[in-house]
């Protein structure tokens, strides 16, 4: 018979033909499946029609609410027939129905017949079935048996006991439960099925000391499902958690897989005792340690990673882990090989010198058929190489690339880019590399990767300009996506000009105009109109080009070229071009786009000419603000460094065109836009707070959201009878206030020189509105004298606070030396969280938080955030914030400053010990 | 938590398919990103020879046994090495029943067996049963031989 098989198995083209469910169609299987009902039941044929339905399913196919009830009802026929075989079918096909509530109680005395039978099996699968599909109330009416087959001697029995428990455990919210349930194929088309599972994890917590008993089990795998389940049950009890910790650390686990539970529930207790022990006395170091000569793989390399994973790890707790994970890069499994390469690559982050003693062994696996692990492996070595192996590495790196996707490239050219940041003398290779694969085919983002890292790596390196220009002028030749030439041609209009020799970029921008489509060609037109306007001798060549493109078949270019003709100097002599021309033309605007936007929105076409003084300069604040994101790394042509000034420089901008601020000095800091009204009222008020050494000026941003109403005369009148040490010198007030057209009025004081002076403001909006008529948009002769309250505005401590990082805060600390250190410690009171403290403090000072440390692990009860940033008056300060928890809620706080000034250090400690 | 666990053809259609906290709307995508994977990747790969991928958070380990692609997904605890001790007892389990790498014929024959092997082996996203032999008795009803 086994010969026969193996024959029909070698001829597989007549097998194709002969699959068992060829031209398997719903209707007929549901009417095979009416053999259910036989009062004779053949038991094979029973089996093969459940395989049908099972396969049905697989298939996607999906059954109506009549359908499924009906195969629900004739599958429990089955039950009386006493053949093992088709059992085990049936309690497969009702957990793959699933069937509803108020369909469970059909089968549920046969399957309480079953848990409660003398054949193991069938206790054990009853046991599966009835947790898949029962509710709490019937839950509560089997727990005594459940908890019995948790210790049943029967390993199978006790196994699924236990993984029930662990659903069971889990609370699933109704939604989810819902789409779960209704995605059920079977149920596709059954609208109003509820969901009948509700898991009910108070009882399976009372199962605790059953549960415990059966971590003790000599059963592999019920050790491990034990285990699994304890650990659920407690997980919220820290205490219970480090006792199991401990105690199982001590003893002895059977199952490989139970050890690497153990192996992450150490880690969590680690992580959660703190970071108040020394490195070197770790608890359960030694444990994770002995974890890496165990005999499973498995449980090697979990040790090996919870070792580099743990908080502040030493090079010294590092190197066993790291010689294991060394071993496992040449393995002959390819999973361990990947296993090993990634977590070496996380490590390499941190610790790039301890990875690089496996550098050698990396190397060779660049030539892995894997490609995960040969990206893998090359970022790593980019993370780890030292500058005299860079050449080497791009050379085996570069045969590598053309058989990798886009994505893999894409990570090796982000890696590349941070090398060449990191070794700026080794840039010819690393440009040279780049040049080339961007010549090679790719999609979009990958070939935007590698301009990005060219124009970074030209930015960052002034060595590296001429040759990565002309790098992006030979890929512009033949590069397929308009996106990217226009902003390579941007990118080269602002960088060519100032190189040695600007004349040779001109050919390249040239030939744009003659071999690509209108939206470069427009590019092209503006590049060269650039190099005209900066480079006077180029002039006159520019000038013939130009002149050529006022032929052009699309209006945009021909109209930047006449534009350009005609402000550029007139007959394109060699004469220096005027600097507001060249502003006008390619200097940025100093007006938000948007603000622009809905000025011409609402200019009407008529003689006048559009006044672009008319745009106002208040700025948006809510997008502006968003792109101060702290941390944000440059990008490449995302962000060219002539882009739109940032909102500090347009803050600036705005205060020097008012001649009373001219005395003011430096701005110190503009604060974030503060909203004095609620929104959608009917007039938008916000305030920022600008600090400077001896004033404070409050710009407050208006916009009036009533189309039938014009306001005049507005102004701010401010009260600042619980800020008397600020005294107001100057109000400047806005003359009209029309519909939806921001403007400002500035209000400044003067205050105390150096001093964090703090204080409340209350505000009223004054104003004279005059009725519009919508329809012509002139407005009543007459106006009304009317006023808005507006909400108090506060000057904080965190105004007179810049946040500024620092790239290494232990160097920065020493140098600034501990000559003015203040240290004292402060009973915070009861906090919601440890996080919570953190936030408060840090916002409260308005300090910058440095190397991630204001990230508060889970469940921790101390830790240490870092600060660093600018006092008034310019005077660095860094700040070490020590947390920890006294008592259940209690927060105490010691907070150590250095600073440049003795009085500032004292002001810290002031702002703290105030708020 | 094992995510999936999905058999397919040569052409990269599924033959089974198990799904676990997987919202509905997102199993065709993992469908078509796994069989996608196993087009790209699988040609020319001896028989169990395993490979190994991640995806955002989530692990994947797949392979071929004769005619069937397995694949097998993972998160958190199931990591790369979870996984391949997952599909080692799948194919492990798919090979007995099937008595060598199976044709899809043949696997199709099997088919019945080797749903319930899979309800054995992986029991809504967790790993239950890990021994051949002992899956091979389960199946049928009989207890483990070392009880």
């Amino acid at each position: 018979m086994a010969q026969q098989l193996v024959k029909k198995d070698d001829d597989r083209d007549d097998e194709a033909e002969y699959s068992p469910f060829m031209g398997i169609e719903k209707g007929a299987v549901l009417q095979e499946a009416r053999v259910f009902n036989d009062p004779q039941l053949d038991a094979r044929r029973c089996s093969q029609v459940i395989t049908k339905l099972l396969y049905l399913l697989n298939q996607g196919e999906t059954f109506t609410k009549t359908e499924a009830t009906e195969v629900f009802f004739a599958v429990t026929k089955l039950f009386q027939s006493k053949d093992m075989g088709l059992r085990r079918m049936v309690y497969l096909m009702i957990k793959e129905i699933s069937p509803s509530a108020d369909e469970v109680i059909i089968v549920t005395s046969s399957l309480m017949k079953d848990m409660n039978s003398k054949i193991d099996m069938y206790r054990a699968n009853a046991i599966r079935v009835l947790c898949r599909i029962t509710d709490g109330t019937l839950l509560a009416q089997i727990e005594r048996y459940l908890k019995q087959a948790i210790v049943d001697k029967n390993p199978v029995v006790a196994s699924a006991a236990l993984v029930s428990g662990i659903h069971l455990l889990q609370v699933i919210p109704i939604s989810f439960c819902n789409s779960v349930y209704f995605a059920h194929p079977m149920y596709a088309t059954c609208s109003f099925y509820a969901p009948s599972l509700q898991t009910n994890p108070e009882i399976v917590k009372r199962w605790s000391n059953e549960v415990q008993e059966a971590v003790q089990s000599r059963a592999a795998l019920v050790q491990f499902h034990a285990l699994g389940l304890l650990h659920q049950i407690r997980q919220n009890d820290r205490l219970a958690v480090s006792k199991l910790v401990t105690s199982l650390t001590r003893g002895t686990v059977r199952s490989p897989l139970a050890q690497c539970l153990l192996i992450r529930y150490t880690s969590q207790v680690i992580r959660e005792s703190g970071n108040n022990t020394q490195p070197g006395d770790r608890p359960f170091y030694d444990y994770l340690e002995s974890c890496l000569r165990h005999k499973s793989e498995m449980v090697i390399f979990e040790a090996a990673r919870a070792i580099t994973e743990l908080n502040g790890v030493t090079t010294r707790e590092l190197t066993p882990a790291i010689t294991v994970l060394q071993l496992f890069l040449s393995s002959s499994k390819p999973v361990l090989r990947f296993a090993a390469v990634r977590t070496l690559n996380k490590v390499a982050m941190t610790h790039p010198t301890s990875v690089t003693n496996c550098n050698i062994d990396m190397e060779s696996l660049i030539s892995d058929q894997n490609r995960s692990i040969a990206t893998l492996a090359i970022t790593t070595l980019l993370k780890t190489g030292n500058e005299s192996s860079v050449d080497r590495l791009m050379k085996q790196i570069t045969n590598f690339m053309s058989d990798i996707a886009d994505e893999f490239k894409i990570v090796v050219v982000e890696a590349i880019r941070s090398l060449c940041q990191k070794f700026p003398l080794k840039y010819r290779s690393l440009m040279n590399f780049l040049s080339n694969i961007l010549r090679e085919e790719g999609g979009f983002e990958y070939k935007k990767a590698i301009v990005d890292s060219i124009v970074i790596l030209i930015r960052e390196i002034p060595d590296a300009k001429e040759t990565g220009l002309l790098h992006l002028c030979e890929f512009i030749e033949d590069c397929e996506f308009t996106y990217l030439s226009t902003q390579i041609l941007h990118f080269l209009g602002i960088e060519g000009p100032k190189t040695s020799d600007p004349s040779r970029y001109i050919r390249f921008v040239y030939n744009r105009v003659h071999l690509e489509n209108a939206t470069v060609r427009a590019g092209a037109v503006s590049t060269l109109a650039k190099f005209g306007a900066a480079v006077d001798e180029l002039k006159p060549r520019v000038f013939v080009l130009l002149r050529r493109c006022l032929f052009d078949s699309d209006d945009e270019v021909r109209d930047r070229a006449t534009l350009y003709l005609n402000t550029l100097g007139g007959d394109g002599s060699v004469v220096e071009t005027d600097k507001a021309v060249k502003d006008f033309l390619f200097g940025t605007f100093d007006i938000p786009l948007v603000n622009l936007e809905t000025s011409l929105k609402n200019y009407v076409p008529s003689e006048e000419a559009f006044d672009i003084d008319s745009v106002p300069k208040e700025v948006k604040s809510q997008p502006l603000a968003e792109k101060k994101a702290p941390g944000k790394k440059p990008t490449g042509l995302g962000a060219p460094p002539s882009g739109p000034p940032s909102t500090a420089d347009s803050y600036q901008r705005v205060l020097s065109s008012i001649p009373e601020f001219a005395n003011f000095g430096n701005l110190f800091k503009s604060s974030e836009p503060v909203e004095l009204t609620e929104a959608e009222t009917e007039y938008a008020v916000n305030v920022v707070k600008h600090i400077f050494d001896r004033h404070v000026v409050f710009q407050y941003n208006c916009t009036n959201t009533i189309p039938e109403q014009l306001l005049e005369n507005v102004i701010v009148i401010v009260d600042n009878s619980e800020a008397d040490e600020f005294s107001e010198v100057f109000s400047r007030p806005l003359k009209s206030l029309p519909y939806d057209s921001p403007g400002q009025i500035f209000v400044a004081f003067e205050k105390p020189e150096g001093v964090p002076t703090l204080g409340k403001f209350s505000n009223v909006l004054k104003f004279i509105v005059r009725e519009v008529d919508p329809a012509t948009g002139e407005a009543d002769d007459d106006g009304v004298e009317d006023e808005y309250q507006l909400e108090d505005l506060d000057i904080v401590s965190a105004d007179y606070t810049l946040k500024v990082g620092v790239s290494n805060f232990r160097n920065a600390w020493e140098s600034i030396g501990p000559d003015y250190e203040r240290e004292d410690e402060y009973g915070l009171g009861p906090r919601e969280s440890l996080a919570e403290a953190v936030n408060t403090v840090i916002n409260l000072l308005g300090l910058q938080p440095c190397e991630g440390t204001e990230v508060v692990p889970p469940n921790s009860r101390s830790h240490t955030c870092l600060l660093s940033g600018v006092f008034i008056g310019n005077i660095k300060v860094l700040v070490r914030l020590s947390f920890g928890l006294d008592g259940p809620k209690d927060v105490a706080m010691k907070l150590t400053v250095r600073s440049e000034d003795e009085t500032v250090s004292d002001a810290i400690h002031e702002i703290v010990a105030s708020g | 938590m094992i995510l999936a666990v999905l058999f397919a053809n040569a052409e990269g259609n599924i033959l089974i398919k198990r799904f676990h906290g997987v919202p509905a709307e997102e199993r065709l995508h993992w469908r078509s990103f796994l069989v996608k994977l196993g087009a790209d990747n699988l040609k020319g790969v001896k028989n169990e020879e395993l490979l190994v991928a991640c995806h955002k958070s989530v692990y994947i380990v797949y392979t071929i046994l004769g005619d069937v692609s397995i694949y097998v997904v993972g998160k958190d605890a199931y990591d790369e090495l979870a996984l391949s001790e997952v599909i080692f007892t799948i194919t492990s389990a798919v090979k007995d029943v099937c008595g060598k790498p199976p044709t899809e014929r043949r696997f199709l024959d099997k088919y019945g067996r080797i749903c319930l092997c899979l309800d054995e082996i992986v029991w809504k996203g967790y790993l239950e049963n890990t021994e051949k032999d002992r899956i091979k008795r389960l199946i049928r009803l009989k207890p483990p031989t070392e009880f």
